[in-house]
């Protein structure tokens, strides 16, 4: 056990863990303490208001309570200023104001990696910039190499995953912002994955945009955040519009609201937001630091205990390599199998299927994999149990 | 294929209760269109149904999980056609049920889930082997007949006086009489249950009757006092109805009918009787108090012929 990182205690603020469950899809959708759930509570019954237009009480209560979940936010990125986190739906709404606010010209491309969530694919395609994708390593580890030979003058924005949802492995944000940046591209990075288990500095990594999602930090669902660097997001056109986003309008002419405010349109999640401010405070207070040590120790007593001619890892074998992800298939057996099985008879939670990177299985022929994504709340014991009951299902076969 | 075809049904019919299980519904629908015109079911409903199952079982046996996963192709289609089965003979017995008030037809006292009292089939029985050839009773002119005497046709009804369920077919019997009026009329063959202490007197006694032309009165009246029967009770009976005492008490001292009883019974055992009452309408049999219905229809049936 880690020094100072007794999950014993970190579990007793989760609820619903008292079930006799074992859940390891938290990739997909955290967890939720019992501080967020409060904080969700705490608005609709002391200060269910407005922010930012009443000037009473509780209005006045409900700005200075998001004002703070802003300043909590950028404190858990290393962002340096409050104005420089927009709040947002989820990830998905975040890279979708960054593909239709960012001036690209007709030619312009984008770089991806060939394991983008489909979010951060679509509406690029939708869009119709062109995308270049980066073919990953054999272990389906970032090809640098490759990157490097994709730039051309067309490139003006690298969008790319930072930890993989489909096998938990890390991009070297850095070197590719600093790649980016030599070919004046920007960057935007998909954090939703990485911003709940890493410790995230926006300025040490150099990205100009991050996105994530708070439902997977131990935040409520319907809320995420879109980080950017100041003078980027003032360059940004408006993506929704209307309340909120201007300042002042005429029938003909309207004035745009300071940042972040210009493209956070129409009343806030406020409960959310709050609950997000929780859910960012909870991860500061445990360190994320120890949590990515916490996942990884995990990771590897999966990965020895379930080394087997019938497992099929997805990612490379080195468990330090794919963070908190374990994404496998047994052979004879479809992961909707694998999954279902692992569920009725033991309660164990994994997600099967594509995990919305559908563009990488069609490419590898595959129909999808089981994955079992590893979090703060999990236990060495609740490992051992799920080996046990994969190692069974692989004599099933 | 087979898991889809197999939900389909049990899925369709939850479903008109629980919106959940529309939707199963819907995909076991579309999984069994797609694989039939040989496309992939995309709804994955056929493996996820496999999954649960294996996972359900795998909590107590590894190794009946192992079974049921290698083998859950045939095991579903025993499945289907047991489901066929049971659907085919389930709608066969409501048939039954509701043509004859017993799902197994009228000739049966089996056990009807539909009538789990058996209050339509239930009859006092001999526990006696049915016979290899079967000898359809026939009229005799020395039994009696109730209703009118000349009609189109006549019901031969093997009853017992002490039976309490040829006593519940008698309202269903008088209903029979007054729906038919002219065209039906019904010879009661007396068909002794040796375990009903008083049959074979009260069949003498209505005999008795019968000698002073007053069968059908004193027919109804044994019925009416069925639960009080005793020796005493026949001559008490026969003073009330106006009868010749004397001649009545001789002829129950004498046992003059007993061979006429006996041969009733014996022709009975001749045409399968196992218990009463039973009804021969023509060559077909109604066994036990059956409701009016199952009469009306076989009667009907009977009279077209």
């Amino acid at each position: 056990m880690m020094l100072g990182y007794n999950v014993e205690n970190i579990r007793e603020n989760f609820p619903v863990l008292s079930k006799p469950i074992i859940y390891f899809d938290s990739a997909c959708m955290s967890l939720k303490p019992k501080q967020v759930i409060a904080a969700i509570l705490r608005y609709y019954e002391e200060f269910p208001a407005c922010a930012g237009r009443s000037a009473h009480t509780f209005a006045k209560q409900v700005e200075l309570e998001i004002a703070k979940a802003r300043n909590e936010v950028k404190k858990l990125i290393h962002a340096q200023k409050d104005k420089e986190i927009i709040f947002t739906r989820n990830t998905t709404e975040g890279i979708n104001l960054i593909c239709n606010t960012l001036q690209l010209q007709k030619g312009d491309s984008v770089i991806l990696t060939d394991k983008e969530h489909n979010s951060n694919l679509i509406p690029w395609l939708k869009k119709g910039i062109q995308v270049k994708i980066v073919p990953s390593n054999k272990d389906n580890t970032f090809n640098l190499e490759e990157f490097q030979n994709l730039f051309d003058k067309s490139v003006k924005l690298v969008s790319m995953v930072h930890v993989s949802n489909l096998d938990g492995v890390e991009n070297p944000i850095k070197e590719i912002s600093k790649i980016a940046h030599e070919h004046n591209a920007k960057v935007l990075v998909d954090g939703a994955q990485s911003v709940p288990s890493q410790e995230i500095n926006v300025k040490k990594l150099g990205m100009d945009f991050l996105a994530f999602s708070g439902h997977k930090m131990l935040g409520p669902t319907g809320t995420g955040v879109l980080y950017g660097k100041e003078e980027e997001l003032e360059k940004l056109d408006q993506f929704m519009v209307g309340c909120e986003t201007v300042r002042d309008s005429t029938y003909t002419t309207y004035t745009k609201e300071f940042l972040p405010h210009r493209f956070e349109a129409g009343l806030q999640d406020y409960a959310g937001i709050m609950g997000l401010q929780e859910a960012a405070r909870f991860l500061r207070r445990i360190g994320l630091k120890k949590i990515q040590k916490h996942e990884i120790m995990l990771n590897k007593v999966m990965t020895e205990t379930l080394t087997h001619p019938s497992i099929e890892l997805i990612g490379p074998v080195d468990p330090t390599l794919r963070s908190g992800i374990f994404s496998f298939n047994i052979k004879g057996m479809s992961p909707h199998e694998v999954s279902k099985i692992l569920d009725t008879a033991k309660g164990i939670m994994t997600r099967s299927g594509a995990h919305c990177v559908h563009s990488w299985f069609n490419k590898h022929n595959l129909e999808g994999s089981c994955r079992a994504s590893l979090y703060l709340y999990n236990t060495p014991q609740e490992v051992n149990i799920f080996c046990e009951e994969v190692q069974k299902l692989i004599h099933l076969t | 294929m087979a898991l889809c075809l197999l939900a389909l049904p049990i899925f369709a019919l939850l479903g008109i209760f629980s919106l959940k299980y529309r939707k199963l519904t819907k995909d076991s629908l579309e999984c069994l269109f797609k694989t039939v015109t040989l496309r992939k079911c995309e709804s994955g409903l056929d493996e996820r149904i496999k999954a649960r199952i294996t996972g359900s079982l795998f909590k107590h046996s590894t190794k009946t999980a192992k079974f049921v996963y290698h083998y859950y192709k045939p095991l579903t289609w025993i499945f289907i056609i047991l489901i066929i089965w049971s659907v085919y003979e389930g709608s066969v017995g409501i048939y039954n049920y509701s043509a004859y008030g017993n799902c197994n037809g009228p000739e049966s006292t089996g056990f009807c889930a539909l009538d789990p009292t058996g209050k339509n089939s239930k009859t006092s029985d001999l526990n006696m082997v049915v016979p290899e050839e079967i000898i359809l009773p026939q009229l005799q002119e020395d039994d009696p007949l109730i209703g009118p005497q000349n009609t189109q046709l006549t019901i031969i009804e093997f009853g017992c006086y002490a039976c309490p369920y040829t006593k519940r077919a008698e309202p269903i019997v008088r209903q029979v009489l007054e729906y038919y009026e002219g065209k039906v009329n019904i010879q009661f063959k007396t068909f002794i249950i040796p375990h009903h202490k008083d049959a074979f007197n009260a069949a003498l006694a209505a005999n008795c009757a019968n000698a002073q032309n007053q069968y059908e009165v004193y027919h109804n009246a044994l019925f009416a006092i069925q639960e009080g029967l005793n020796n005493a009770s026949y001559e008490i009976l026969a003073s009330k109805l106006g009868l010749d005492s004397e001649a009545f008490s001789i002829c129950m001292e004498n046992q003059t009918y007993t061979s006429e009883i006996n041969e009733d019974s014996l022709q009975g055992v001749d045409a399968g009787v196992i218990g009463t009452p039973t009804f021969f309408v023509n060559k077909r049999k109604i066994v036990g108090p059956k409701p009016f219905k199952t009469f009306k229809k076989i009667i009907n049936q009977e009279l077209k012929k």
